[in-house]
């Protein structure tokens, strides 16, 4: 088995453990090049989770700071090694496909159905999983997406922080 | 473009250069060599990946700073991804977004290198005097403003339990007392390498490439003939499409402590000691916050200013010693370490300002069971630095977690969080003691953070023990030099910079002196 059949299949078989579902075991043949479709549905579907109580109440500003988060995390990527680029990939792709349509109950439901609450649970057992690379998926994905929303000066007002200007 | 800067990015063709000394990598190795050898009258090649920003390009905002001056966006990790390590990426280095400390080699250190590898840095050895040009070169005072509040609770909680503190020296001159120091200094007040040595360098005749990659060594018997080295793209990434050779005399590798060893992986050069990227050292650093009821704006102020040595040096041989310093404090930095989710993290971050922020750098590398990590190679031939956390090196985390809980309710928190992300916040050191005490210390649950990447090409006087001589010269191959953090045999339980500064100086004049006979 290969590195990336391995964490995919890990990944698989955590969110079946940790989600109590008895899903079969699908073949994970997903691919390690971008797609932004993919990405931009797993990042609406778990930024307004992860910022819930960051977000202004606003809906419109609200979608305004999210759209803004999401470019910010599609100009950051290429920074990031090559390897770390395609686990990204990876996991997008599955969430955005194969994992999405495992329930926290085991009904088939997509990712984007499920409830705010119901998301940061999905993310908080991947934290507290037994597995390593769910763990990994966990703090990779905090990271970049708190760092790409706390990076915009947009979105500073309620930190009482202001970059100094020189020039 | 000029004639003493180019941008390998801007290369339409392939291209090869001659030149006496050519020096890979920017930092305060190589930034230091650049001088030292062009004052001697070297031609001097000076290689960087990173960009040539300066003082007009930093931009004092995280998302310019972390993707443009940092290895990986400042999100590079170990191999489990257990440990983030800021390190440098562009011309001068870390030393253009580091936060200034300047601390000589501590003694204890020089005595376990001379025991465990033989270098003996005494008598004409002695590192004194380098030290003393480095701090004159670079202006390395004692800091005479008043501490900024992150740094002053350091200080209150060490005189409220009687601990040891020390005012850092730093090397600055006209500093405005920003705190931006990581995103590269806006005012050149910091004496990076980018601020001094390089342009000292350049001005007399050393030439710099920025935006190059060096992929490989060539080496024949007991010399390397060539290197070869690629542009690299607007992000950093290795380009294949151009090929750049550079033949010298002598060959200076100084790409950094991760970076190094990697070149040399790649280069296969002889490593009979089988000691070549291996026991590379990070001051594994924890983290523990505690909220005021006052405005502490850690993002205010010179970032580094105290320090307690209160315990890196402990009695008990079997603990791990570790040094307790602050961060500065900027959201993206704070966001990305701070633990929960949802509104127990915007919470947080709601208080931002009311944030004091202590860490513990433990000092690796001192004892059988930290014997650090190993520089890997991945499938595209960058390096990947595996890590493992021992126990040894987990008890003296939830020690120092202890000491920073301690410290911070002594200083007059209202509550604590260690960065871990089983803890929660505390409202008592009692309670804080006791729930730290339970903490599961286990990588991806306790935060794990390096500033500070030593090793993995070290210096030992017996070839079997090292991969470099005292001198930096490598054991095996006759023109080559490792010249920066690579070749230190141990972390060194305090800021490395102006060790590296000094090693290099007296390194420098080894090899001058060496080449006028």
């Amino acid at each position: 088995m290969d590195r990336r059949n391995f964490i995919l299949t890990g990944i698989a078989l955590g969110a079946v453990a940790s989600l109590g579902s008895g899903l079969a075991i699908w073949s994970w043949q997903h691919s390690v090049t971008p797609d932004s479709n993919n990405r931009d549905l797993v990042l609406s579907a778990l930024l307004p989770a992860l910022l819930y109580g960051a977000l202004p109440q606003d809906a419109t500003l609200a979608a305004i700071e999210l759209e803004r988060t999401k470019t910010a995390i599609s100009d950051f990527l290429p920074f990031l090694p090559l390897r770390q680029q395609q686990e990204l990939n990876q996991l997008f792709n599955l969430l955005a496909n194969r994992l999405s349509q495992l329930g926290l109950t085991g009904h088939v439901i997509s990712l984007t159905k499920l409830s705010l609450s119901q998301r940061l649970q999905l993310l908080n057992q991947w934290r507290d999983s037994y597995l390593a690379l769910l763990q990994q998926a966990y703090h990779g994905l905090r990271e970049l997406l708190y760092g790409a929303y706390y990076g915009q000066s947009e979105h500073w007002q309620t930190l009482g922080y202001t970059a100094p200007r020189f020039r | 473009m000029n004639n003493t800067h180019l941008d390998a990015s801007q290369f339409t063709q392939d291209q090869q250069f001659d030149t006496d000394i050519v020096i890979i990598g920017s930092g305060a190795g190589g930034g230091i060599a650049a001088e030292q050898l062009a004052r001697a009258g070297f031609n001097i090649l000076l290689l960087e990946e990173g960009a040539y920003y300066s003082r007009d390009d930093f931009v004092m905002q995280e998302r310019w700073a972390y993707p443009n001056l940092y290895q990986e966006g400042a999100a590079r990790k170990t191999r489990d991804q257990a440990i983030g390590i800021l390190q440098g990426r562009t011309v001068g280095g870390s030393t253009t977004v580091n936060w200034t400390t300047s601390i000589r080699t501590p003694q204890p250190t020089l005595d376990y290198w001379h025991s465990e590898f033989g270098l003996n840095f005494t008598g004409d050895n002695d590192l004194t005097p380098y030290f003393s040009q480095a701090e004159k070169r670079l202006n390395i005072h004692q800091w005479p403003v008043a501490p900024n509040a992150n740094n002053a609770k350091l200080q209150q909680g060490c005189e409220a339990l009687g601990w040891q503190y020390t005012v850092i020296s730093r090397n600055v001159n006209g500093c405005a007392n920003l705190g931006y120091c990581g995103m590269g200094c806006p005012i050149n007040a910091k004496q990076s390498m980018l601020a001094s040595t390089i342009p000292a360098a350049v001005a007399l005749g050393a030439r710099l490439i920025s935006r190059i990659s060096v992929r490989r060594l060539h080496w024949q018997g007991d010399s390397i003939t060539a290197l070869e080295a690629v542009p690299v793209d607007q992000h950093f990434q290795p380009r294949s499409d151009i090929s750049i050779r550079i033949k010298a005399k002598h060959y200076i590798v100084a790409a950094g402590a991760i970076g190094s060893p990697a070149l040399l992986l790649r280069s296969k050069v002889p490593d009979p000691s089988g000691r070549l990227g291996k026991h590379t050292y990070l001051h594994p650093t924890v983290i523990s916050g505690a909220l005021f009821d006052e405005n502490i704006n850690g993002h205010s102020g010179a970032p580094q200013s105290i320090y307690s040595d209160q315990f890196v040096w402990p009695q008990q041989s079997d603990t791990a010693g570790f040094k307790l310093e602050v961060p500065p404090l900027h959201p993206v930095l704070m966001a990305t370490k701070l633990i929960g989710t949802g509104e127990a993290h915007a919470a947080l971050m709601q208080q931002f300002n009311q944030l004091q922020v202590t860490i513990a750098l433990l000092r690796d590398g001192f004892h059988p069971q930290s014997q650090g990590g190993t520089v890997q190679l991945d499938s595209a031939q960058q390096p990947l630095l595996d890590y493992p956390i021992s126990d040894y090196l987990w008890q003296g985390m939830r020690n120092a977690l202890l000491a920073m809980a301690q410290l911070q309710f002594a200083a007059g928190a209202k509550q604590v969080l260690p960065i871990h992300h089983d803890a929660t916040l505390y409202s008592s050191w009692a309670e804080a003691k006791a729930a730290i005490q339970q903490l599961p210390m286990q990588k991806l649950r306790q935060t794990v953070v390096s500033a500070h990447v030593m090793g993995g090409c070290n210096m030992s006087a017996d070839a079997t023990k090292g991969v470099v001589d005292q001198n930096g010269r490598h054991h095996q191959l006759q023109n080559l030099s490792v010249f920066d953090g690579s070749i230190l045999p141990t972390s060194l339980g305090a800021n490395p910079q102006l060790t590296i500064y000094a090693l290099v100086w007296r390194n420098c004049q080894r090899l001058i002196s060496m080449f006028k006979y």
